[in-house]
């Protein structure tokens, strides 16, 4: 592979507004099929997330001393769906009186949304976006019996061959991140491509460039002077999800800091908010350091002192978080040639 | 693009390709293996260019949604196969002239949404006139012929019979930020007499407070100032899930090394971000905001010479009486002499007349009326602190200052240990953020609206600004109390006056319903007789006084209610629909989406949706001006509100012609008035030169300062230009903003107060009677026997009422209306995360599923606002446990006192809607699936 293109996710910024989401949700996933996939979700974190309790079938599925290891498929009402309201029913023809979803959710993609773990006031949640972290080691791609996965030499981008896939779905039992999708209507798995035709062009994937919260860095690794690899392995404080689940992840998160937790009186209180233990067990034991580092930084810029980490964190050009020439898409036939 | 042959294994060289291998093999399906046996290792990539060609689109047309979020954010509009595909933000707005974070890319889930929400089934696609009974969503499909005809019919028929004032025409959360739409509108009251209903108080988000301070309610800046500041409180507000456009400012901030707190009784998705978080019981606001006066005083953290310049807190006061020594207790006499203020001249040791005071009994000149008047004190050095005799026209008279009564209060009431009584924050971390934001460079207050809905929420802001005064931050880059701006109203006031003068009629919803809905029969059955009879005898009063007008002298017969869904927030619930709405002879809504309001109306006219029409849209959180541009034509018969209003005003005309109507008479402001009804179309039009929205944004472009000035089809080329003179993080005088901060602050023009400066003390007889005139802090109302307090903000996944029913957005909430309770409020009730809970009090209740988290604070439920009746069991929402329209507090009705008067939309009654409490129970269905069959009549008492 002679490039490996990534993402750089600070959640010391993400608001959950699902921006992301919704920017995907209507360039890709709006087909027959695809009703419920989300190939970017936000989560509310410690939560069960999405699909539900995926981080527990997680740790039964990816790499375990180099051997490939198979979960279980979720049951379908672990994601959610997108049910239909009764509008006509309710508005135009005056049978129902309330308007609900035909068939009421009983768990849904962000059905956890800003519910808190921990005990008022020293509770703790924040939000995690999630994609295909278009790993160096996919599990998925080796999983798959038919070869229909593979990964691409130019940019690092695993893909499902749509052309190839049998719906086998042995990709979705090895993911560990549960980021491979199965469309019922195509009899096909999909997952989120790093909207690889955009890239092509020198545009950020969807969820990046439509990201108010100017959150998310595209670039590749290899560049070493772009803000990637400075923050993954000069500042060494944006890490990878669940590193233990080995299939070396090509997405990084900036982990969170809460505000100051409360002693038992009430005062201001040094003790973390998040209990350290819980960073560890998403991002590895490198936390620990990157929480020091950002830390150490933002004591500097409040002394009025220059920080350089905190300057790539800032981004005060927006164009800055894309590496891969971002520019303006508003050709009037379409910015896609092939 | 090349096909790719990489070596899929290539990759497993070092971690045992063969165990791999083997063991995928074991958990191959045998029919997979048949597929594969043999098989060359296959060539990829053909299936990409069906990727590819899904990424491709006929047209790209710039544009927004124009509605009241204040957002505006630049979008292209992308067309593919005649129908909106999607929608992508423009992004490129490049830095701002300082150094801040630029204001690329300005979006939300919502606007991204939106290319799919305006083909939802909630569209109205052609005019319906009702058939069943009003709420029974029976229809007829009408033409516009027949639709406008009756309309206009009705207009004539209760103009004539009851009066213009009988009908009002009300813009929404939906219209009411298009500039031209919203201006047609005034044009449209302007030249029929119709009475425009306010809905900033309306809805409770006036800040009224900042008005009775500065003269003006929104002392806002740009969002950039954010990152200018050293220490923002973030105030009873959650941008992080209200602004989202903006939010990245606050988090930019806090790694440039600014201390960002938010105060909030729950932990709100900004609390998750900020550096600190303080935590006071819901509504005792006031109480710590005085707590940290208190600290900025006892630590002597005050910018003295501003104090001294630009606010009354050197302004003497009679100890006697604790009214302001005035002129005319020297016995002057004259306009001027009861509004000519005293400080006492520590020099000279004797009270001297204030510079730029004495305004006359209105006081409160707009700077440009008193060009010459001016703070600076010219070698005067007011006292802050003392107390002096002073010989009156009625004898010696002890005086002190406002400061030094200031001072006193807090300490006596206030010390950050009495507070912590009151709020539960701990007395070191009110004086820890209180010493922090008084010693930063730039202290900033980060409103929010929240504020305002409380019945005393006018008391919180002045104590904010009482804060931002002693520390000098007011008019300070990136220091001050923040809201808002509003576009200036130049080139508005020209469109809609042209050729007729000024004739609009605004009027106050709090005090219009508490008129037509019995306001005093709703506080008798919350608050009881005693709070009940002492608002109606104040309210009886200020009309007997000439200070407000009595609406319950006209009959409301008509409504229009434009992008307006009034019936989802008014007046307890249903109470709102059966008290008032039921009354209407002829409710119009002119809307794109359903909603209840729609349900019960007589006529439902579909309207044009942001992309479909030509606007533009302006707010001082940004200095971009965003164009709305048609990018697809209006779905189905729908058209733009200027196209509706001017077959209306065609319809008016001609039947007046027709009839020769004779002229309607009308009263403005006490004088008699007549509107020719056969000229409404006109003078709407302008006499034909006006065709569209398009025309309207023209002129608005070309009238208004600060507007660059260019065709409006450049604009739509654009997408969003910069207004004039907003490069730095403050707008400059010749900005399409107001200036008023820096009017003051840096060019030392007085303040259109009565006392000409940023004004702390209020010496009106009823403010001395209610004991308001200083900013004191007054516990929230209860409703007895409910222990718990349910306060609203807006929403993450909705503006208002709008979005609240995407089927894609619902997905990514619960599917319906939740509320948010603390685990343990919910244990004790015996409810469970996701439980259906019944949360009433003596007015009533609503259902609602329980979203049970720590966050919340024990005693406290929260609610986003805006959930639509319609989504309710019983199409009761939240406000059927809300008592708005009551509460017209005895301050807010003072007239005749310089500023102070009802003087739409600067002074008016806020509705109030966190003043009640309540209780919650499991909800549990009487019948677990259908419920009683529907019917007309249920739905209509519902």
């Amino acid at each position: 592979m002679s490039r490996q293109i990534a993402m750089v996710i600070d959640l010391n910024k993400c608001i959950g507004c699902q921006a992301c989401t919704a920017a995907c949700k209507s360039l890709w996933t709006d087909e027959e099929g695809q009703e419920y996939m989300l190939w970017n979700n936000v989560e509310t974190k410690p939560g069960r997330g999405y699909p539900k309790n995926w981080e527990e079938k997680g740790a039964k599925s990816g790499w375990k001393d180099g051997v490939l290891q198979y979960g279980d498929i979720h049951d379908q009402n672990d994601f959610g769906s997108v049910p239909q309201l009764n509008h006509e029913e309710v508005y135009f023809k005056g049978t129902e009186e309330r308007l609900q979803q035909k068939e009421p959710m009983t768990y849904g993609a962000n059905w956890d949304e800003d519910t808190s773990s921990g005990d008022y006031p020293n509770n703790y949640h924040f939000y995690l976006p999630r994609l295909c972290n278009h790993c160096t080691k996919p599990a998925c791609l080796e999983a798959c019996p038919v070869r229909a996965i593979y990964k691409r030499d130019q940019d690092g981008i695993v893909l499902v061959d749509q052309d190839k896939c049998q719906g086998f779905r042995l990709c979705n039992r090895a993911c560990p991140y549960d980021k491979v999708y199965y469309n019922y209507v195509k009899r096909k798995s999909q997952k989120c491509i790093f909207c690889f035709p955009r890239v092509e062009q020198g545009i950020a994937p969807a969820c990046a460039r439509q990201c108010p919260g100017r959150l998310r860095f595209v670039g590749f690794l290899e560049d070493l002077d772009g803000p990637i690899a400075k923050l993954v392995y000069q500042w060494k404080v944006a890490l990878p999800l669940h590193p233990e689940f080995g299939t070396e992840p090509n997405v990084f998160y900036v982990p969170p800091m809460l505000p100051a937790s409360f002693d038992a009186e009430g005062r201001f209180s040094d003790e973390p908010r998040v209990p350290t233990d819980y960073l560890r067990y998403l991002f590895g034991p490198g936390v620990d350091q990157a929480l020091i580092t950002l830390d150490a930084e933002m004591d500097r810029t409040k002394a009025g002192k220059q920080s350089e980490l905190m300057d790539l964190l800032i981004a005060k050009d927006w164009k800055s978080l894309f590496n891969i020439t971002d520019v303006q898409i508003t050709s009037s036939t379409g910015a896609a040639t092939s | 693009m090349a096909a790719l042959t990489t070596d899929r294994r290539g990759f497993l060289k070092h971690t045992g390709a063969a165990a791999a291998a083997a063991l995928s093999l074991k958990y191959m399906p045998g029919e997979a293996l048949a597929a594969t046996a043999g098989a060359a290792l296959p060539v990829y990539g053909a299936w990409e260019d069906v990727m590819r060609r899904k990424w491709t689109w006929d047209r790209v047309v710039r544009g927004s949604r124009g509605i009241n979020c204040s957002g505006h954010c630049a979008f292209n509009i992308y067309v593919k196969n005649g129908i909106v595909w999607r929608e992508e933000q423009q992004g490129e707005y490049g830095r701002s002239g300082e150094d801040t974070p630029d204001y690329g890319p300005r979006g939300c889930q919502k606007g991204i949404r939106h290319s799919k929400y305006m083909y939802g089934k909630q569209r109205v696609l052609y005019p319906m006139k009702r058939v069943g009974e009003r709420g029974a969503g029976q229809w007829e499909r009408v033409s516009w012929d027949q639709a406008i005809s009756e309309i206009a019919d009705k207009v004539i028929e209760h103009a004539t019979q009851s009066g213009p004032d009988s009908i009002t025409f009300a813009m929404g959360t939906q219209m009411i930020l298009k500039r031209a739409s919203f201006t047609a509108l005034f044009r449209f009251a302007n030249v029929t007499g119709i009475v425009i209903p306010e809905t900033f108080a309306g809805v409770g988000d006036l800040p009224v407070g900042a008005y009775m301070t500065l003269g003006y309610n929104l002392p806002g800046d740009n969002m950039a100032a954010i990152y200018k500041s050293k220490c923002v409180l973030v105030w009873a507000a959650n941008p992080a899930a209200t602004r989202i456009p903006d939010a990245h400012f606050f988090w930019e901030a806090k790694y440039n090394g600014t201390e960002v707190v938010t105060i909030a009784p729950d932990f709100s998705a900004t609390a998750i971000h900020s550096s600190k978080w303080l935590n006071p019981k819901p509504g005792t606001d006031t109480a710590l905001a005085m707590a940290m006066v208190q600290t900025i005083i006892a630590d002597g953290l005050i910018d003295t010479d501003y104090v001294r310049e630009q606010t009354d807190l050197p302004f003497l006061v009679r100890v006697d009486n604790g009214k302001f020594l005035r002129a005319s207790d020297f016995g002057e006499t004259g306009a001027a002499a009861d509004t000519s203020f005293y400080f006492w001249d520590e020099k000279t040791r004797k009270p001297v007349k204030a510079p730029a005071t004495g305004f006359g009994a209105f006081g409160s000149p707009t700077p440009e009326q008193k060009p010459g008047e001016s703070l600076v004190l010219n070698g005067l050095k007011p006292a802050l602190e003392g107390r002096w005799t002073v010989k009156t026209k009625s004898g010696r008279v002890e005086v002190t200052t406002v400061f030094a009564m200031t001072r006193e209060l807090c300490n006596s009431r206030y010390t950050p240990e009495m507070a912590q009584v009151i709020t539960g924050v701990h007395a070191d971390n009110t004086r820890a953020v209180a010493r922090t934001f008084a010693k930063s460079s730039a202290g900033m207050i980060y409103a929010g609206y929240r504020s305002c809905k409380w019945l005393h929420g006018d008391k919180l802001h002045r104590a904010w600004l009482l804060m931002c005064a002693l520390t000098g931050n007011t008019g300070r880059d990136g220091g001050g109390m923040q809201t808002t701006q509003l576009a200036k109203g130049d080139g508005f006031a020209q469109f809609v006056f042209a050729g007729i003068g000024p004739r609009v009629k605004v009027a106050a919803i709090s005090v219009w319903d508490y008129a037509k809905g019995d306001g005093k029969a709703l506080n008798t059955a919350t608050y009881g007789n005693e709070i009940a009879d002492h608002f109606d005898k104040h309210y009886r009063a200020s009309i007997n006084n000439g200070w407000l007008p009595d609406y319950a002298k006209t009959p409301w017969k008509m409504a229009f209610m434009c992008g307006h869904n009034t019936a989802n927030w008014r007046a307890a619930g249903t109470r709102f629909r059966e008290t008032v709405l039921a009354k209407l002879e002829t409710i119009v809504a002119m809307t794109p989406d359903m909603s209840v309001t729609a349900m019960y109306s007589d006529y439902v006219l579909p309207v044009a949706q942001h992309y479909e029409r030509q606007d533009f849209v302006m707010e001082g959180r940004t200095p971009f001006i965003q164009v709305l541009d048609r990018a697809v034509p209006p779905l189905g018969e729908s058209e733009d509100d200027w196209q509706i209003m001017a077959r209306i005003a065609k319809a008016i005309s001609e039947k007046a012609v027709a009839r020769q109507l004779p002229p309607v008479k009308d009263v403005l402001y006490g004088k008699p008035i007549e509107h020719d009804y056969s000229k409404v179309h006109e003078l709407f039009t302008m006499n034909g030169k006006i065709t569209s929205t398009r025309d309207i944004a023209q002129f608005l472009i070309d009238n208004s300062e600060g507007i660059p000035k260019m065709s409006f089809e450049e604009l739509a080329k654009k997408g969003f230009v910069r207004g004039d003179d907003s490069e730095g993080t403050q707008f400059g005088p010749k900005s399409p903003y107001s200036y008023d901060i820096l009017f003051s602050t840096r060019d030392k023009r007085p303040y259109a107060t009565l006392t000409g400066r940023q004004q702390f003390y209020f010496d009106h007889d009823w403010f001395l009677q209610e004991g308001e005139a200083l900013p004191v802090y007054v516990d929230p109302l209860v409703i007895k026997g409910f222990p718990l307090r349910l306060t609203m903000g807006h929403a993450r996944h909705g503006i208002h009422s709008m979005w609240r029913d995407d089927a894609f957005l619902l997905s990514l909430q619960r599917g319906e209306p939740d509320v948010y309770v603390n685990p343990d409020d919910a244990a004790k009730r015996g409810v469970k995360d996701g439980d259906l809970i019944r949360t009433f009090n003596s007015l009533g209740g609503f259902i609602a599923m329980a979203h049970v988290t720590s966050s919340m604070q024990p005693g406290a439920m929260f609610m986003y606002h805006g959930w639509d009746p319609m989504m309710f069991r019983g199409r009761q929402n939240f406000s059927g446990a809300i008592p708005t329209a009551g509460l017209l507090k005895p301050t807010s009705l003072v007239g005749n006192y310089g500023h102070i008067r009802y003087n739409s939309p600067n002074y008016v009654p806020n509705q109030t809607y966190h003043d009640h409490t309540v209780e919650f129970e499991k909800h549990v269905p009487a019948k677990p699936v259908a419920g009683p069959a529907f019917t007309a009549t249920t739905a209509v008492r519902a």
